[in-house]
């Protein structure tokens, strides 16, 4: 066991940074304020190979470990929690079923621009009556001569506004629940395709968030993920073992942003006459705090890490998740807390890292989720 | 002990709950809540029905009730709505130190108004973002000619600081010490800056600036010498205020997740079927139960006149850290739901946490509590 980062990785992490600092954060406050994502990031994003990093050479991917990834999301999480969902979907959930169960074809048609950011991708499964639920959705993509014919409504949906091409999740076989399930790829210029709406949320405000509609959207049988009907489900199975250490990685980023800006509060202030860096109770506050954070870092790291050598159970993601996403809420929450008033004011970053930080409970199955998964992983 | 409230108590509750539930709509509120704007007409409706001020005397307008009967209009207010809750119980923010101890005729001039609806008040005490800090309040009046003071300085975070019509002001006097006055915001020589805020949005706050404002001396209220009297009751009694607010609003963001657990399927079961839910319902409405009595335990010290500052700050403590635990647990059990604003317990997550500023942090309390039971910190 070796338990750093190589010089590689630590190289990588700086350059990352770097590029961050220097073309994300002086988005953040616009588009945060705006509630919209600033779309001009992907060309620049892909031009530094910092999209869909996983995709291999072969389809223009830089072909990097999910190690790499997360080490990456967790800068640009660091920076903004907001833009890093955009990021994380489109690189994840709604290419990488394509890379893995994707026709040749498609893999050309949509990785490559993609990975350039030429073309913004999305991913819709939930529904408004299935969440958690996943088996529950009610999209239909009915056969019809060399094609299927989408019918249903998609919410909650990362890039929904500003997606080219999004990956949907619907009942071939709606009799089969859960297994009649497929995926397909859906182009934004597809007659049928619509966007409802788009969602004001707690947090994630840079990030586009909408409801969708299918109406009798035609799609092409070669742009449905894999040759047989049925088993869609089955093939998210790695994006999600995937997007659940992604959110160790967002957790730890947005805890890392938020304990920093504390650390830098506390040195700064004075109260009642004296420095708040002398408060015992906040000297422990901050003890916990980096406590926290080096355990969500390396447990992320040690997911990420069984993830590379293909030993990563759907148990060990979903303890990454469960553990980081419970972990950077106290953190959060007790920057939020010292700075007291000067905390909720919308100029000051703490109150956008408490909003953005509450959403890790949520998406990619929700805590109450990541504790069934584990007990079943128990052989329970 | 008697742990009931008296029918006339029942009878304000009720009738505070059924003109919530009447006139705070959840369009409305989601509206003013992204807004930033002040619930004006329910405002006005609330005081022609006399829920300002119920508890000043007859004379000032009020209805001569107790201080908790107010605690319980605010709760019931808070229940329906945080955010037009808290901004209706905010209006007369500032006016426990003039019932206490101004004049007659200060009562009069100041009260009447506030329970009629016709104006607002707020506080301008602190000037960092600590209330309490009293080693960076800076803010002079001179007393330079016969009946008049001169202010001078800046104040921040200052709660209604573009809605009130008048302020609250602790002050220094180089000779008559800590004073409080009565500054009216259409004075010459004020400028307010409110800022853009997380929760709470109904209620502005922010910079309060006095640039030599002239400030008649019957606008002094109590003696020469006794601000921070003044002070030390105005936050005491707003302190039971924003446990009320807390209270109505863990008690809203628990209505409103329970309602959700029992209609919202997964799995083919209702959410309420799940024992990993129903526990958390449990826990949720247990956590209440003993806010409520801490809560109202205090309320009652303070309207029998032995109110214990120890008491209080281990009521703003416990019920604090239950209001951000309930609400967040609220908000869980909405799923993805919750995190967008078209549900009202999006708000109610931001509003929590500006209530929860105001009931002081966790350190600030147990220091208080601390120093009651051992003595001041050597």
């Amino acid at each position: 066991m070796f338990f750093e980062l190589n010089e590689q990785q630590k190289e990588f992490q700086k350059r990352v940074r770097e590029i961050y600092e220097r073309e994300v954060s002086p988005l953040v406050e616009e588009y945060e304020r705006k509630e919209a994502f600033p779309v001009q990031l992907y060309p620049i994003l892909g031009a530094e190979h910092l999209l869909c990093q996983r995709c291999p050479k072969e389809y223009g991917g830089p072909g990097l470990d999910k190690m790499t990834e997360c080490i990456t999301v967790e800068e640009l999480n660091r920076i903004c929690v907001g833009i890093g969902a955009s990021i994380m979907v489109h690189g994840g959930l709604a290419t990488d079923p394509i890379l893995h169960f994707g026709s040749e074809e498609l893999k050309l048609k949509y990785l490559s621009p993609a990975v350039r950011g030429e073309k913004i991708g999305a991913f819709a499964l939930t529904e408004p009556n299935a969440g958690s639920d996943a088996s529950g959705i009610r999209t239909t993509a009915i056969k019809q001569g060399n094609g299927y014919r989408l019918n249903g409504p998609k919410t909650f949906i990362t890039n929904g506004t500003i997606c080219d091409f999004v990956t949907v999740a619907a009942y071939t076989d709606p009799s089969k629940r859960g297994t009649g399930i497929n995926l397909f790829v859906v182009e934004r210029e597809d007659p049928g395709f619509y966007v409802i709406k788009t969602l004001k949320k707690l947090g994630n405000h840079s990030s586009d968030t909408a409801e969708l509609a299918f109406d009798d959207c035609y799609v092409p049988k070669e742009r449905m993920l894999g040759e047989q009907e049925g088993g869609g489900l089955e093939q998210l199975e790695g994006t999600l073992k995937s997007g659940r250490l992604t959110y160790g990685a967002r957790s730890t980023g947005v805890g890392q942003a938020a304990f920093e800006a504390t650390l830098s509060y506390i040195k700064r202030t004075k109260r009642h006459g004296q420095p708040l860096a002398r408060s015992q109770a906040i000297r422990f506050i901050m003890a916990e705090m980096a406590m926290s954070l080096e355990a969500m870092r390396y447990m992320t790291y040690r997911g990420a890490w069984l993830f590379d050598r293909g030993f990563a159970s759907m148990k060990d993601a979903s303890i990454v998740k469960l553990f980081c996403s419970e972990s950077v809420q106290s953190i959060v929450q007790k920057a939020m807390a010292i700075q007291k008033n000067a905390g909720l004011r919308a100029d000051n970053p703490v109150q956008r890292f408490l909003r953005d930080g509450r959403l890790s409970k949520i998406p990619e199955g929700t805590s109450e989720i990541q504790h069934l998964v584990i007990a079943s992983g128990l052989g329970l | 002990m008697d742990f009931q409230l008296s029918d006339e108590q029942k009878d304000i509750q009720k009738a505070a709950k059924e003109f919530a539930q009447g006139e705070f709509d959840p369009d409305l509120a989601l509206e003013l809540d992204q807004s930033g704007k002040f619930p004006e007409a329910i405002w006005k409706k609330a005081a022609q029905l006399g829920f300002i001020g119920i508890h000043y005397p007859e004379e000032f307008g009020g209805q001569g009730c107790g201080l908790f009967e107010n605690l319980l209009v605010i709760e019931a207010f808070c229940t329906v709505d945080s955010g037009i809750g808290s901004a209706l119980s905010t209006v007369d923010l500032g006016s426990e130190v003039v019932l206490k101890f101004g004049s007659h005729e200060q009562k009069r001039q100041f009260l009447l108004p506030l329970t009629k609806g016709e104006r607002r008040l707020g506080i301008a005490f602190a000037e960092s973002e600590d209330n309490g800090d009293l080693a960076v309040i800076n803010t002079i009046a001179e007393r330079k000619m016969d009946g008049y003071y001169f202010i001078h300085g800046k104040k921040s975070y200052v709660i209604n600081v573009s809605l009130a019509d008048s302020f609250v002001t602790l002050c220094k006097e180089p000779k008559e010490g800590w004073i409080t006055l009565i500054v009216e915001r259409e004075k010459e020589g004020i400028e307010v800056h409110p800022v853009d805020k997380m929760g709470l949005r109904m209620i502005p706050f922010g910079d309060l600036l006095f640039k030599e404002v002239l400030v008649p001396l019957g606008n002094r209220i109590g003696r020469e010498g006794d601000g921070l009297a003044h002070m030390d009751h105005c936050y005491q009694t707003i302190g039971l205020k924003n446990v009320a607010r807390a209270l109505g609003t863990a008690q809203g963001a628990f209505d409103r997740a329970l309602q959700h657990a029992k209609q919202r399927e997964q799995f083919g079961r209702k959410l309420s079927q799940f024992q990993a839910i129903r526990h958390k319902l449990a826990d949720m409405a247990a956590s209440i139960e003993v806010a409520r009595c801490l809560a109202y335990k205090s309320a009652a010290e303070y309207d029998r006149g032995n109110m214990d500052h120890g008491f209080l700050s281990v009521t703003q403590l416990e019920v604090g850290r239950r209001l951000v635990a309930i609400v967040d647990e609220a908000l869980q059990i909405f799923g993805g739901y919750g995190y967008m604003a078209e549900q009202a317990i999006e708000h109610y997550y931001r509003d929590a946490w500006a209530i929860g500023v105001e009931l002081g942090t966790e350190e600030e309390q147990k220091d208080a509590i601390a120093e009651v039971m051992i003595g001041p910190s050597q």
